[in-house]
């Protein structure tokens, strides 16, 4: 009776051309609209630039503007410097053509228009001749005959700092979309969820009410219905992950079978919070399904599928939040397979999807086992 | 008693303040074909419900084949087969494919399986429908694939809930001579509708029920004995006098008598040649009349005497429950 | 009028349902807009945070934590490989800092070269920022060792000069107070919430209300079927008026009073753009999509739209083929818009009202679409 149910849950839920061709298709799409969103954005956003400065002359300083024409015709220059009037200079700073004024006079000054780290490198390269000055002044009245030593210590090139990367793996923070578009499908899972408490819930659906009436167990049909919205879930999810990394070429890292894994294991979470969801309360099948809708953006949401850094302003504000939403748990555990050589943190976030689905589908059962109604 | 399939005793009901069942008792025997038969609202629904689990009840027992029915006894329900009031099949599933899944629920040994499928597909005609999906079935085939689902394992006993509504004639007297048919194959079977026609037709023993109660129960005939009413003549004449009517009423077994202007109806009990009599004082006074019928009462009759209304109340009533 | 009472029944139906979507989409749109800056009128440098282990642990590399500590931010950190990738993935610190062992003797020598690791995770301007910072300190000391200090003296005269700040003063541009950033923010991801908002609280009740079995009974009834398309856009406009009305509400209460100055733009700019999202939401009902369906359909076509025309990654960050391609998105001009408003964009009138008239267009081209693919869809099944 179990193969008999599982049977003819996959061939009905399969025949639902609906819900299975848009859970194939949700990830393709997305994917590809993330990708071709995506593919220049890392490029744009770790290169750096040199800085558009407008430099506006109060009054003649010889030794700054040697230093300004120093720079133009270097191609690691951090500054584009261009002398203009005034009006015209604060004209560009409101529209953003130029990040900053410099005012050559005595003393240099500068006007922003926001606070942002091309600002700040602005402050810094005014400190930074200002420091110089003030160093060499310094020299020149206590030890004179220094001057030159001080001099060519404050020019020197220190090579202070040795930069080390800390991995060799992808480090590209736009793949975490990835990593969440691959939650949110697996949550989406939900609707084969709730599709099985939709067939056994007699004061849900006609055919639950037929069902409930017949010798078959309900933990037998649960456990059957609950086995082919898995096995159908992990079919899509096969999909998803095949079509990002083959056809779309998104660098999950070089352990694609843990890939795989990870991915049918948040497969099972979403299938497991659907049928917690179904099986709850005595609201009709809309609502249920706006409820599951909703949670699943929600924790999608949280886990930072819209803002790519909610899930760190969540870590640290609300750290707890990360470990139960399914949705963070199941992009970390990628990212984790990605980032870090062992596999602890991975096995954790494998615990962590199992426990959860573990979980959801035991309130499940108990939710909908041996169940009379007050009304259908 | 002997026999007895099915024996609800005090069975109380509630929805919030509404009473869906009062004290409602019923028993019925192996090899009767037993109809409920009640107006929306009575309760019939909710008594099949009751009866099968699915629905919890305040007070009162449910025993059938003589054990406790129970969600998780399965024994029993292996030996039931439904056919509710909206139809439940699969949708994705073709009506061979919805067929073969209920009686696997019921059935596991596959050859069996495969003989019952295609003997309920003979059974209810729809051989040559067997690869469509429901959604292109038209409403009568949809009732008797409904009824296929329901049937296919052999159940001993066959509960039908409003098995007929929006189904063409044909196929209504389709499902009644099939489930005369299963009748006569061993089934028991407990039909309710609120079409007292077809009740008529096929029930041996009946219960009315109104509000939650049960009114009435007997055999047809019990039941029409139990109202005053053994016949009603009805003629169709034109300015009939107060005097011809009272003349009327004064006859033997005459206990009333109704004048539209166009139409007499004149209810008797009890007698023989009543219509003899009325239609003597016609040809008496010389009074033209048109069409001239008599009729036996029927199960609406008994239903309008004991509870002053019809069984399809014209005026709409309550469709809270049924 | 029947058929525009029967609209609202229907959505009176759905309401519990369409709550769920407002109430969320709310919260997350609040959330949107406070995710953004802060204004600031007086100018704060951009604050990094450091992780700083001290292999060296002597006055002077004290006094170098010390001096960072001054202007940025410094948090401790377990010495685990993990605890680390992890803050640097997340950006809780910008830079994990080693000064190494003999750090202050090989600085006394005036051998300034590798005397500190940093450990970053993605190239940027903050690395650019940490390597100038210890550069200049760095060489500071050292040319005060080369004026004949000790290193003691050195560090602290060193430390006196580098304390000197710029002078920085911040551009009082007057009318970014009629479009603060927190409104910036909310209207920026309002598209984004309006078509996930309208998609799945208008779809549902159109469906029910176009369903072939009420269209034919209603047919065969003496409302004529212009009438009944008519009130069922009445009942539309007005649900949309009402959602519109609703988030607008929202940002009143963001603004902190009724809209001012460019911020009236942008309120208009959103009327423009719901009544885009009404026109797609009609017109995907059209298609008669499942009820299961319609979210996961509703994410592709707004997540997707988002991504691309810079809702949520800006649009000075996207490739010139992917704003080719958004430019035949409706939102792409609604952004283009908002970003006139914040500044980022240079400001011209002429261009707000051709973008306007722009994303108008998507909603009249949509809507008679909708109207032509109803009445062939609807042709094909009364010939069924």
């Amino acid at each position: 009776m179990f193969f008999h149910d599982l049977k003819y849950f996959i061939l009905s839920q399969l025949k639902t051309k609906n819900l299975i061709f848009w859970l194939l298709l949700f990830p393709i799409a997305l994917g590809c609209f993330f990708r071709i969103a995506f593919g220049e954005i890392y490029g744009n956003l770790t290169q750096t630039e040199p800085i558009p400065v407008a430099v506006v002359e109060e009054k003649d300083n010889p030794v700054f503007r040697s230093v300004l024409e120093s720079m133009q015709g270097s191609k690691d220059r951090f500054l584009d410097p261009v002398d203009m009037d005034e009006a015209t200079a604060l004209d560009q700073l409101k529209n953003n053509t130029v990040e900053g004024i410099l005012y050559i006079n005595d003393k240099l000054r500068l006007t922003v228009a926001e606070d942002g780290l091309e600002e700040t490198m602005l402050k810094k390269f005014v400190e930074t001749y200002t420091l110089r000055e003030t160093i060499l002044t310094d020299a020149a009245l206590m030890h004179p005959e220094k001057i030159e030593a001080a001099a060519a210590a404050l020019s020197k090139d220190c090579h202070s700092v040795a930069a080390v990367s800390v991995t060799a793996e992808n480090t590209n923070n736009f793949t975490q979309y990835f990593y969440n578009l691959i939650a949110m499908t697996a949550l989406y899972g939900s609707l084969l969820g709730m599709q099985i408490c939709f067939n056994n819930q007699a004061n849900l659906s006609a055919l639950g009410a037929r069902k409930s009436c017949s010798p078959i167990s309900k933990a037998v049909s649960l456990a059957a219905d609950l086995t082919g919205a898995v096995l159908l879930q992990f079919l899509c999810m096969a999909v998803c992950v095949t079509f990002l990394v083959f056809v779309l070429k998104i660098d999950l890292g070089n352990r694609l079978p843990l890939v795989y894994l990870a991915a049918c294991l948040g497969g099972l979470t979403g299938v497991s919070i659907g049928f917690f969801v179904g099986s709850v309360g005595t609201v009709g099948q809309r609502v249920r399904t706006g409820i599951c809708n909703a949670v699943v953006l929600l924790l999608c949401f949280f886990s930072g599928l819209m803002v790519g850094n909610m899930k760190a302003l969540v870590a640290r504000f609300v750290p707890w939040l990360n470990e139960i939403n399914p949705a963070a748990v199941i992009s970390d555990s990628i990212y984790c397979l990605n980032l870090y050589s062992d596999y602890r943190r991975f096995g954790e976030k494998l615990a962590a999807m199992l426990l959860i689905s573990l979980l959801f589908c035991i309130l499940g059962i108990i939710m909908t086992r041996r169940k009379q109604y007050a009304d259908i | 008693m002997e026999n007895t399939v099915i024996k609800i005793e005090n069975l109380v009901k509630r929805y919030g303040d509404l009473i869906a069942l009062d004290h409602f008792s019923l028993a019925i025997r192996e090899g009767e074909i037993f109809g409920l038969l009640g107006p929306n609202g009575s309760g019939k629904t909710t008594t099949i419900n009751c009866m099968l689990s699915l629905l919890a009840f305040d007070k009162g027992s449910i025993e059938i084949f003589g054990q406790k029915m129970t969600p998780v006894n399965y024994d029993i329900k292996k030996q039931i087969g439904i056919i509710m009031q909206d139809v439940a099949v699969f949708n994705e599933l073709t009506v061979y494919e919805n067929i073969d899944y209920f009686c696997g629920l019921y059935i596991t040994d596959k050859a069996e399986r495969k003989r019952c499928v295609m003997e309920a597909v003979e059974f209810t005609g729809l051989g040559e429908f067997l690869k469509f999906y429901p959604k292109k079935l038209s409403g009568g085939l949809l009732r008797r694939l409904n009824i296929a689902c329901g049937i296919a394992h052999k159940p001993r006993l066959i509960i039908l809930d409003e098995p007929t509504i929006a189904v063409d004639p044909q196929s209504r007297n389709k499902i009644l001579e099939g489930i005369q048919k299963l009748n006569r194959m061993g089934a028991t079977i407990v039909y309710t509708s609120h079409y007292m026609e077809e009740v008529e037709q096929i029930c041996t023993r009946v219960a009315i029920m109104d509000k939650g109660k049960k009114i009435a129960e007997g055999t047809k005939d019990e039941l029409k004995r139990m109202i005053k009413n053994t016949e009603t003549i009805t003629v169709e004449v034109l300015g009939l006098s107060e005097a011809i009517r009272n003349e009327i009423v004064q006859l033997p077994h005459v206990y009333r008598t109704e004048y539209d202007g166009e139409r007499l109806i004149v209810f008797c009990s009890g007698g023989t040649h009543n219509l003899i009599r009325v239609l003597d004082v016609f040809r008496t006074h010389e009074i033209r009349v048109g069409r001239v019928y008599s009729e036996l009462p029927t199960l609406n009759d008994v239903f309008l005497e004991i509870t002053g209304k019809e069984l399809r109340d014209r005026k709409g009533d309550s469709h809270v429950l049924s | 009028m029947q058929i525009f009472k029967a609209f609202f029944k229907v959505l009176k139906k759905s309401i519990p349902s369409s709550l769920i979507y407002i109430i969320i989409f709310l919260s997350i749109s609040l959330v949107f807009a406070f995710s953004g800056q802060e204004d600031k009128t007086v100018f704060e440098q951009t604050e990094l945070i450091f992780c700083i282990f001290d292999q060296d642990d002597s006055a002077e590399s004290r006094s170098l934590v010390s001096y960072i500590g001054k202007q940025h931010e410094l948090v401790d950190l377990e010495q685990d490989e993990d605890i680390l990738l992890d803050a640097l993935y997340y950006e809780r610190v910008n830079c994990i800092l080693l000064i190494k062992s003999g750090y202050a003797k090989q600085l006394a020598e005036g051998n300034t070269e590798n005397l500190f690791e940093r450990y970053a995770m993605h190239a940027g301007y903050a690395d650019i920022l940490t390597e100038q910072l210890l550069d200049q300190y760095v060489a500071s000391v050292s040319a005060y060792l080369a004026e004949g200090c000790l290193l003691p003296e050195a560090v602290q005269k060193a430390e006196t000069a580098l304390s000197v700040q710029a002078d920085v003063t911040y551009a009082d541009f007057e009318e970014d107070t009629e479009y603060p950033t927190v409104i910036f923010f909310f209207f920026q991801y309002l598209p984004y919430i309006l078509i996930s908002v309208l998609f799945n609280t208008l779809c549902p009740v159109l469906l029910t209300m176009n369903r072939n079995d009420i269209r034919f009974r209603t047919d065969c009834s003496g409302i004529r079927p212009a009438s009944y398309l008519l009130w069922n856009s009445a009942g539309s406009v007005l649900f949309i008026i009402g959602i519109w009305l609703l988030f607008m509400g929202v940002g009143i209460f963001l603004y902190g009073g009724l809209y001012a100055g460019k911020a009236w733009i942008a309120v208009l700019n959103s009327f423009v753009f719901t009544l885009v999202s009404a026109s797609w939401a009609i017109l995907f009902s059209c298609f008669s999509p499942g009820e299961n369906t319609i979210n996961l359909i509703t994410q592709v076509i707004g997540l997707g739209m988002s991504f691309f025309c810079g809702i949520f990654v800006e649009q000075s960050l996207l490739g010139s083929g992917v704003l080719a391609v958004a430019r035949f998105l409706p939102a792409y001009w609604y952004v283009r818009i908002n970003n006139m408003l914040s500044g980022n964009e240079p400001f011209r009138s002429e261009n707000v009202l051709v973008f306007l008239l722009i994303e108008t267009a998507f909603a009249v081209a949509a809507g008679m679409l909708a109207l032509l693919i109803g009445k062939f869809r609807y042709r094909r099944l009364s010939a069924e």
